[in-house]
């Protein structure tokens, strides 16, 4: 008994080694290859790891952002610090709004009754099904007639828009958990509806209010159609638009467009790893990333 | 105050707010979809009901997409969910590190698909790329190829690096179907001697089946709405080989600016996903209750 324990154990762990190089080692490539030299990179067979470790590409886009063309560094990478900003305003707006209209929204669907509940919890599921490049089409049309085509403002209101329905189906699931002896007895004490939901449902709906939050801003950071439509200038690139005219560029070189890649996704790596246990939870009562 | 009137208040900023960036814009798309609207001839926009999408309809330029779209959906979903289905079977298992592993596979599900597309565009580089190295070096080439250059490479590696990033999410959703299984069923079918396959076909697959529809259903939605990695990664080259409806209607719309036929595509796209999702769901559904 005790030999099959430890072959099972020698499986499994010859398995998660499988998964662990499947599901890391694509991205620590990325990681390494930004370290190098671009000579290196060109190395056959590759060099695994950078040695020494170069840090060059990541001064040029330092440098790119702060003395604009008298740096002589390529386009993308003076732009790019630029829109690493504009990200991180575009997904922070989005988690801090769609977190507080979601939470008022989802409450009536999770505790009130009222004619055309069903109705409104399946309407802001199906808006889910409508692919964005349809909608994408009147939105472009519309933006650039009332001039609020390339501001990074629009960016923030269209993401809302694909981010609130998943944020109030999360929510309101979360409202739920929430035992109704807690909100009745607001109720006997004399909390108005508007009172209940800020004295007892928010403050005990932390985990839910900040997984839904993490959620938001990893959903709009990733976003890349309505960012590649909206904008026309450096004022409201984000970082996937950015990283999009890295790779569709021929001229850049390897190191540039690889660094920029790792810069991109620092953010939501970082915010994936430290709050894993509200991003898993998350997912899970929740729907979908696309 | 009813609850009816309470509900309308509480709801009323995140409803606008879809409403303005999803009904609205459906409304309009559908009103493009039945004009002829073309920004390069302005002046002559005009109603012409349903010619647009008869026209789609009797062009090749709408079925091979179609057909394209139909085999790139089909190939990832098998992969995901094949995958994802090991892997979960695998984090099912009581081992130390599982917690880690776990974790980490939200590293590929955090990146955001442009940034993906440009990791694997480097991975596939016909000159310097690993996948090249490591399949040179253990003979399985005798040149260095372009991966991204021909059928039906290009088709698989675009698979793969589609995959790679879907995989994490459908994992932990089976993972959290897996869970909900009571492991005494597992114990009284090893009493029975009953093998490991066996168990796994008559108990993990059949009680697994209502997590395993549903992700099967988004991750075809998913696939069929595909866009950002093509734009990166193939552009829907070579020779349209990667052409799917997603680039047909961008290029349709927004490269030829022909918002009209644009606007009637996607529908047609959007149409079609909805169908599959609803055969799905009747289908997958029906098999369960049996």
């Amino acid at each position: 008994m005790k030999q099959r324990a430890r072959i099972r154990l020698v499986v499994i762990y010859i398995a998660a080694a499988i998964v662990l190089a499947g599901t890391v080692g694509p991205f620590l490539w990325l990681v390494s290859s930004s370290f190098q030299y671009e000579r290196q990179l060109l190395n056959r067979p590759p060099q695994w790891l950078p040695n020494p470790i170069v840090l060059d590409s990541y001064r040029e886009i330092f440098e790119g952002a702060v003395m604009g063309e008298d740096s002589g560094v390529p386009y993308q990478s003076r732009i790019f610090l630029r829109s690493f900003a504009n990200s991180f305003f575009v997904a922070g707006s989005v988690a801090v709004i769609a977190v507080m209209a979601g939470a008022y929204a989802a409450y009536p669907l999770a505790r009130l009754r009222f004619r055309g509940r069903q109705v409104l919890l399946f309407a802001i599921l199906a808006s889910r099904l409508i692919p964005a490049l349809s909608l994408a089409i009147p939105i472009v049309l519309v933006a650039k007639r009332i001039g609020m085509s390339d501001k990074i403002v629009s960016l923030v209101f269209i993401n809302l828009s694909f981010i609130l329905p998943y944020v109030i189906w999360l929510l309101q699931s979360y409202f739920k958990t929430i035992p109704m002896e807690l909100e009745d007895a607001g109720r006997i004490d004399g909390c108005s509806r508007l009172q209940v939901v800020h004295k007892i449902i928010l403050p005990l709906s932390l985990p839910g209010l900040t997984s839904a939050a993490i959620l938001a801003f990893l959903l709009t950071w990733g976003e890349f159609l309505f960012a590649l439509l909206l904008s026309e200038s450096p004022s409201s690139y984000t970082s996937t638009v950015v990283v999009s005219l890295f790779a569709t560029d021929v001229d850049v070189s390897f190191v540039s467009i690889i660094t920029a890649g790792v810069l991109s996704v620092i953010p939501p790596i970082c915010f994936a790893l430290i709050f894993q246990r509200y991003i898993i939870s998350g997912l899970l009562s929740g729907s979908l990333k696309g | 105050m009813s609850q009816g009137a309470l509900a309308l208040i509480f709801s009323a900023p995140a409803v606008l707010i879809i409403a303005a960036t999803i009904l609205v814009p459906f409304g309009m798309a559908v009103f493009l979809s039945l004009h002829n609207w073309n920004l390069k001839r302005p002046g002559r926009e005009r109603f012409v009901g349903l010619e647009n999408y008869s026209d789609w309809l009797s062009d090749r330029d709408f079925w091979v997409p179609l057909q394209t779209t139909f085999t790139f959906a089909i190939l990832a979903v098998a992969v995901i969910i094949i995958i994802s289905l090991l892997i979960s079977l695998l984090l099912n298992e009581r081992f130390p590190g599982r917690g880690v592993l776990r974790a980490l596979l939200l590293v590929p599900w955090a990146i955001p698909s442009v940034v993906n597309a440009l990791l694997w565009k480097w991975l596939l580089n016909p000159q310097y790329g690993l996948v090249n190295a490591i399949f040179f070096e253990f003979g399985i080439i005798t040149e260095y190829q372009n991966m991204l250059g021909s059928m039906p490479s290009v088709m698989i590696w675009l698979v793969i690096a589609y995959s790679w990033i879907h995989i994490p999410l459908a994992t932990l959703l089976l993972l959290s179907g897996l869970q909900t299984i009571p492991g005494d069923i597992y114990e009284s079918a090893i009493v029975d001697g009953a093998g490991i396959w066996q168990r796994f076909l008559t108990i993990t697959l059949p009680l697994l089946r209502p997590m395993l529809s549903i992700v099967i259903i988004f991750e075809m939605i998913f696939a069929f709405k595909v866009f950002d990695i093509i734009f990166v990664l193939t552009a829907g080259g070579p020779a349209d080989a990667t052409n799917v409806l997603g680039w047909q209607i961008y290029t349709e719309t927004f490269r030829k600016l022909d918002f009209g036929a644009g606007s009637s595509i996607a529908m047609l796209l959007g149409g079609i996903t909805l169908a599959l999702a609803i055969l799905f769901y009747v289908f997958l559904d029906k098999g369960v209750e049996q």
